[in-house]
């Protein structure tokens, strides 16, 4: 992805566009999965929980 | 500064920016999960150790009570959101005003998704009566 494709699915992700919001969550998911796993194992709530949070606070990120 | 550069930085500034927050969302997450009580499989428990805790149980209340498990069962397979409206209002306490502001909805949605998850939850426990 170039920086001008990120830079258009973000600003789109802000205003709330859920396709682009899935790409740019889907390009942090293996960050997310390593902060969501414990001694190897994936705890699918703890995901969850920080998805949401993300999502739910994703309008206050300042382009 | 060249407009490449300009574009680099705002994907370095998002990147930081989400490692934070979800940082923040795990550290949260982390917190109440040690605040709930902590439970054990019944299956890993021994059986001898089970009967006793079950004939117990059974002695206090009379006869385990279905009508909870039940409830329990319907609860778990709501949606997400509606799970957690129902949480928020009926163990949190807020209002639905407080609600929606939280989680960035109209107050309306949230009324919407409480009758929505009780009529849900209702249906559920009638077919379970009935079975």
């Amino acid at each position: 992805m170039t920086n001008i494709e990120f830079r258009a699915i973000l600003e789109a992700a802000i205003s709330g566009d859920r396709e682009a919001l899935d790409t740019l969550l889907s390009l942090y998911m293996p960050l997310i999965n390593r902060l969501s796993s414990y001694a190897g194992r994936l705890d699918e709530d703890c995901r969850q929980y920080i998805l949401l949070h993300i999502v739910q606070h994703i309008s206050e990120f300042h382009i | 500064m060249s407009p490449t550069s300009t574009k680099d930085e705002l994907r370095g500034r998002f990147t930081r920016w989400i490692v934070i927050t979800a940082q923040n969302a795990q550290k949260n997450y982390l917190r109440i999960e040690d605040k709930r009580p902590k439970t054990v499989s019944i299956d890993e428990i021994d059986l001898p150790v089970t009967d006793t805790l079950m004939s117990e149980a059974g002695a206090i209340s009379g006869s385990f009570d279905f009508a909870e498990q039940h409830l329990a069962d319907a609860f778990r397979e709501l949606p997400l959101m509606r799970r957690r409206i129902l949480e928020l209002l009926f163990v949190d306490e807020l209002s639905p005003t407080e609600i929606a502001q939280k989680l960035h909805c109209s107050v309306q949605h949230v009324y919407n998704q409480r009758s929505l998850a009780i009529k849900r939850l209702r249906e559920r426990l009638i077919k379970e009566r009935e079975k």
